[in-house]
């Protein structure tokens, strides 16, 4: 080990605002204690401030808090009586109000308090680093620095590290490995300049979209219609984005730009719109008051017109034939269409990519380290595919540059600074041996911090090395098998949102059989999401359209068969999950020894949805659990994981799968979704050493039978009579229930895990053909979402 | 008319306040403990009369398991400190049981068979939830449609109510609001605190730092239900739980609650042989199944039965306590009956003052019984009835002295 072992126990945050209450929610998900400090309440218990920050924490969507109960692990605390507190503490986040004098004030006050080795970081995201550092005690001073979190800071990946020039090195990186592995953060080392990195380019790509929006009079609804998914950015696209950041927030960050950097050239754009300024005058400050850029009357979506100032119905779209000049595959040929186009979208578009390419070009010696720096800031903190210095790279790096070149001569961008030298000797930023340090003028490669030894394949970059996934130890169309050389053998399945077809069933099956015969084990894991969305319905179509019962009846035992197989595999079976594990996906995850789940996982036996059961295992298995876990009384033990089935209730983290009985106590749950593969394997490999033996088959297990299923349809009856569920509903609910209550047999009747496959298999085909479940089937794989019918 | 031999009356009638459950001011008194308090003060009230003629005592309670099991009529006698001789006979009949624990304790004494026996119900909704703890149906209940009824929930049942006697959501709120106001009116005016006998709640924490546990005791003397300032802005927000379009809410629904009550009953040769006044004079009663998907109807059916039985006319009825299990069901019967809202629950009914299941029907007799006599009502005809889970109307009849 090169670096010092280093443990955080406690944390404080100091500023129960959205933010601080978020971070310390997020800490609580991670296990470690947090402790919530605010001012003193005037009125009522003295903690009033941060105990309301932490009941709303319960309510916020998308939920800060992995489960509720994490709440608990929260305490709440005041200045007045709790600063005692600090000293066994070994992080101090401070997250108030961006004000120099107030935050000076509070370091003054807590630097007595505070433990010799404590960091104290603040989650600033406009003021100096360094001019917070000179204000504050001498004492703090080496172990100061910004942490720049980003929101919602459980899903957001980023967090920038700001050092001060007096900030402890050593420190640094024992911070750096606490938010990777610990808090599962993307960590870019940033520079002291306004607005660290993320949000200096994010925030000047969303003005320069408001600028070009104006230019080419292109509505904010058509905007974010443009900016959104089709460029691989998030569905908030750009002014959308800005009503959930907060309007005020959106041009406080505007005003410290404007503010602190008066010798960019791009000074003049470093200012609110007037309809942006009457917005916020007037109380619109977007999502958090309701009404924005965007607001909604009645079922009606309406958006602001600038020109007329006020609110039209958001209902427009961008031009078809700019949409097909966004689908052309060759990146270069897209940015060329889009160039050449007359069409004012298209027009936009492009200036909009070339105004961020001259901008980062032009500042990447100041902003940022590096240029992967810039690229990973902009993915992981504003929810970017691909960052901006991917894009002109992918398009052809010259070729764009000469563009911008010949835009900036032409006057059409918004100043005329020229690019600078560097840009025109090079053929990218990314290259397989690092990415370009324009301030070093040299290749910089990744950290080699031990912290990223973990992540054995870490977010890549284009034009990065192109990363090797071990080697081939089988292949088919459904599946790939690979192996680092560890002993462990790594099943990554091939197919779209990796669905589970013949293909794979059949590899997965090879996989195994290698596997028992060469390998340690075995870790069923996808260089990226999903899990999986289970069962791959189409590849059933052509078999269901000829009324092949016979060949789907097939098909499904041999999908039950694969479920089984892991789990009486002679190898220990790891399923890594990340994003979807539902469905025939999560019934895998069910079959594995042990599930090694990324916070991020949302699991579900989803089934309902389309009118079917959990027909590979997963309704036997929840049987089989339940009556595992009963102490005496089987039905008690069934009936919630009966609903989680019946309503397709889906866990919203890996630690709600584990209160749904999706995931086990063993099962591990991973914050860093690229250390995902490590912890993984380092599970099979302990289990392979620990001596691993396959389960014995379970001889017999009690149902909750007959009376248990009669007890779940007198709520489902309930439901049905009281317009919760339809009637087709019922008949899938009191279908599973008679499943996995064991059929008609009396409670308490041991069966073993065969009978209750039999049955699902039965009712999953009964199912099949029934008409409503078709018109589910048809419904869901034509568009996309559930029917309810 | 009933042939009897002699009277039943009424001379001692008490309760515990109501709490709400499940985490009220009473969820961790045991139900019999209530219902010995309760038999305790009842006795008390009657100081001359010998324990040891008190041949049976009768309870009703609808969820009888657990904390309530175990014949728990027998085991609160016994640690109310009657004599071993006397009896004890746990009823269920779900939310008729207290005003059936009444009718049978009365008829025992009409019959001859006996001159004292104690009446009354108690029921814990924190600690045996509704349906009980363990629920198992009738796999036969969903062979035929015709016995699908049997399933549904109490509030689905409202809601089929609702519909078919198209009682607005707005009608059950101002119901709702009506309720809570006269209730909150009626504790303000000390109407409750004759039937009341407080009772002691003890709460134990632990100090975890100390490793002591704390005792705190409170004296609870008042119902813990009804909410003040319940307005129809208020209700109008709350969802409905029932059904997906429905009308029926928490807010026009009656609350869970836990509750006791004790109410003795003896022959006129026990009145004299003892100089006790009596309070009221047991009437009659009758009982009336209806289908069990509008299981609220069933007052409808069993308050003229009840007035047959007696040989009365509906406006002979001074004061009525009509349970509200849920405000859609206690208009459909006030609608369809006619009957004269000011003199249905007066003092505020169960969606304000709380509905302990099993106790209900004693704790409403009591209220009638000390009622109707600080009203000058004496002489004077008084009404207990409710509706029934899987269907039935149940409704009792005394004479206020």
């Amino acid at each position: 080990m090169s670096q010092s072992k280093f443990i955080v126990r406690k944390v404080a945050v100091l500023g129960a605002g959205v933010m601080g209450a978020q971070i310390a929610a997020h800490l609580a998900n991670a296990n470690v204690e947090a402790i919530l400090f605010d001012l003193p309440a005037k009125e009522g218990p003295k903690n009033g401030i941060a105990l309301k920050a932490i009941e709303a924490l319960k309510k916020q969507n998308p939920a800060p808090l992995s489960s509720k109960g994490r709440a608990d692990f929260i305490t709440p605390a005041n200045y007045d009586e709790h600063l005692h507190l600090l000293k066994d503490c070994d992080l101090v986040i401070e997250a108030i109000a961006e004000r120099m004098d107030w935050k000076l004030g509070l370091y003054e006050k807590v630097a007595p308090h505070l433990g010799a080795q404590t960091i104290f970081a603040t989650n600033t995201s406009g003021l100096s680093i360094n001019k917070l550092a000179e204000g504050c005690p001498e004492s703090m001073r080496a172990r100061f620095c910004g942490i720049h979190f980003f929101n919602p800071p459980r899903y957001m990946h980023l967090v920038e590290i700001i050092p001060c020039v007096t900030s402890d090195a050593e420190m640094l990186d024992q911070l750096e490995a606490f938010l990777a592995t610990t808090l599962g953060k993307g960590v870019i080392r940033a520079k002291d300049t306004p607005n660290f990195v993320a949000n200096r380019i994010g925030v000047y790509s969303m003005l320069a979209a408001i600028h070009n929006a104006e230019k080419f009079g292109i509505r904010f609804d058509i905007v974010d219609d443009l900016t959104g998914p089709r460029l691989g950015r998030p569905k908030s696209a750009t002014f959308r984005t800005a009503d959930v950041v907060g309007l005020d927030t959106f041009a406080h960050v505007v005003k410290t730009m404007q503010d602190t950097l008066p010798n960019d050239p791009w000074h003049s754009l470093f200012q609110s719109p007037q309809w942006l300024a009457k917005l916020i005058e007037a109380g619109a400050l977007g999502a958090k008051t309701k009404v924005g850029i965007y607001k909604r009357e009645g079922k009606t979506k309406l958006v602001l017109d600038p020109a007329a100032g006020a609110y039209v119905e958001a209902n427009k779209k961008g031009d078809d034939a700019v949409k097909e000049l966004m689908k052309i595959k060759d990146p270069g040929k897209r940015l060329l269409k889009l160039r050449e186009s007359a069409h004012p979208e298209a027009q936009f578009l492009w200036a909009c990519f070339r105004d961020v390419f001259h901008y980062i070009a032009f500042h990447l010696d100041t902003v940022a380290d590096n240029a992967r720096d810039v690229d990973l800031a902009i993915r992981w903190g504003f929810g970017w595919n691909e960052g901006p210095f991917e894009t002109w790279q992918a398009a052809g790096w010259k070729q764009v540059a000469e563009w911008v070149k010949a835009d900036i001569e032409a006057g059409k961008t918004i100043n005329s600074s020229p690019l600078p030298a560097w840009v025109f000797e090079r053929d990218g930023v990314h290259q397989p041996e690092g990415s370009f340090s324009a301030s070093k003028n040299a290749l910089v490669p990744r950290s080699k911090l031990d912290v990223y030894q973990r992540q054995l394949f870490p977010a890549q970059l284009v034009g990065e090395a192109a990363p090797v996934y071990g080697e081939t130890v089988f292949e088919n169309e459904g599946v790939r098998a690979w192996t680092s050389g560890d002993g462990v053998l790594v099943i990554s399945f091939l197919s779209k949102a990796h669905a589970i077809g013949p293909a794979v069933l059949e590899g997965i099956n090879k996989s195994i059989d290698i596997a028992e015969a060469q390998f340690k084990g075995v870790v069923v894991w996808h260089p990226e999401e999903p899990f999986s969305v289970g069962a791959d319905l189409s590849s059933m179509l052509p078999a269901f359209m000829a009324g092949d019962w016979a060949s789907i009846e097939k098909m499904l035992s041999d999908f039950q068969a694969m479920t089984m197989r892991l789990r009486y595999s002679q190898i220990p079976v790891v399923s890594a999950t990340r994003g979807y594990v539902f469905g025939g996906g999560c019934e895998v995850a069910l079959h594995s020894d042990r599930v090694v789940a990324h916070l991020e996982s949302y699991v579900g036996l989803v089934e309902v949805g389309v009118g079917l059961l959990p027909g590979a295992g997963g309704t036997k298995e929840f049987a089989l659990r339940a009556a595992q876990e009963a102490r005496g009384d089987v039905f008690a033990a069934l009936k919630d994981r009966y609903m989680t089935i019946a309503t397709a209730n889906v866990a919203k983290s890996a630690e709600e799968a584990k209160h749904l009985g999706f995931f086990r106590d063993s099962d591990v749950i991973v914050f860093n979704q690229y250390e995902l593969l490590h912890v993984a394997k380092q599970q099979a490999l302990s289990m392979a050493e620990s001596g691993y033996r396959a389960p014995l088959k379970v001889k017999g297990f009690p149902v909750a039978g007959r009376s248990g299923a009669a007890s779940i349809k007198g709520q489902l009856i309930n439901m049905m009579e009281g317009g919760f569920i339809s009637k087709h509903d019922y008949h899938i609910g009191a279908l599973i229930a008679d499943i996995i209550t064991g059929g008609d047999v009396e409670a308490g009747t041991l069966v073993d895990e065969q009978w209750i496959l039999d049955l699902e298999r039965k009712g999953f085909l009964s199912l099949l053909k029934n008409e409503k479940t078709q018109e589910r089937i048809a419904y869901m794989l034509q568009y996309n979402k559930p029917l309810r019918n | 008319m009933t042939k009897q031999v002699q009277e039943a009356y009424i001379v001692a009638a008490t309760r515990t306040p109501v709490g709400k459950a499940p985490r009220g001011m009473m969820r961790f008194i045991r139900p019999d403990d209530m219902l010995a308090h309760t038999i305790r003060e009842a006795m008390a009230q009657v100081p001359t009369l010998d324990p040891a003629l008190v041949e049976d005592v009768i309870a009703g309670c609808a969820f009888p398991e657990a904390e309530q099991g175990l014949n728990m009529a027998r085991i609160s006698a016994l640690l109310a400190g009657l004599p071993h001789t006397t009896g004890g006979l746990t009823i269920n009949r779900y939310c008729s049981s207290g005003i059936n624990a009444v009718q049978i304790a009365a008829d025992r004494i009409r019959m001859g068979e006996a001159d004292v026996v104690i009446a009354g119900g108690a029921e814990s909704m924190s600690l045996v939830p509704m349906m009980g703890n363990k629920v198992s149906l009738n796999p036969e209940i969903f062979a035929r449609d015709e016995n699908l009824g049997i399933a549904y929930g109490m509030g689905l049942t409202a809601e089929k109510v609702a519909e078919q006697w198209q009682v607005s959501r707005d009608d059950q709120d101002a119901f709702a609001v009506e309720s809570n106001r006269r209730a909150i009116a009626a504790i303000e005016g000390g109407e409750f605190k004759q039937e009341i006998s407080p009772i002691e709640a003890i709460y134990r924490n632990p100090n975890l730092s100390t490793g002591e546990v704390e005792i705190i005791k409170k004296i609870l003397d008042t119902d813990e239900g009804p909410r003040a300032g319940t307005n129809m802005e208020g209700l109008a927000k709350l969802k409905t739980v029932f059904a997906a379009k429905g009308s029926v809410t928490a807010g026009n629904s009656s609350q869970m609650s836990d509750g006791a009550a004790a109410v003795v009953i003896v022959s006129e040769k026990i009145l004299k042989q003892f100089n006790l006044v009596p309070l009221a004079r047991y009437v009659g009663f009758a009982v009336k199944g209806v289908p069990p998907e509008i299981m609220g109807i069933g007052p409808k059916e069993a308050i003229p039965a009840a007035l047959k039985v007696a040989g009365l006319k509906q406006d002979d009825i001074a004061w009525m306590e009509l349970n509200e299990a849920f405000a859609a069901q206690a208009l459909a019967v006030i609608r369809d009956l006619g009957l004269d809202t000011s003199k249905v629950n007066p003092l505020g009914g169960a969606i304000a003052l709380g509905h302990p299941l099993g106790a209900t029907g004693a704790i409403r007799t009591a209220t009638l019984v000390h009622g109707m006599r600080r009203h000058g009502q004496q002489g004077k005809y008084g009404m207990v009835t409710m509706c029934i889970g899987t269907g039935m109307g149940a409704a009792g009849i005394i004479q206020a002295l």
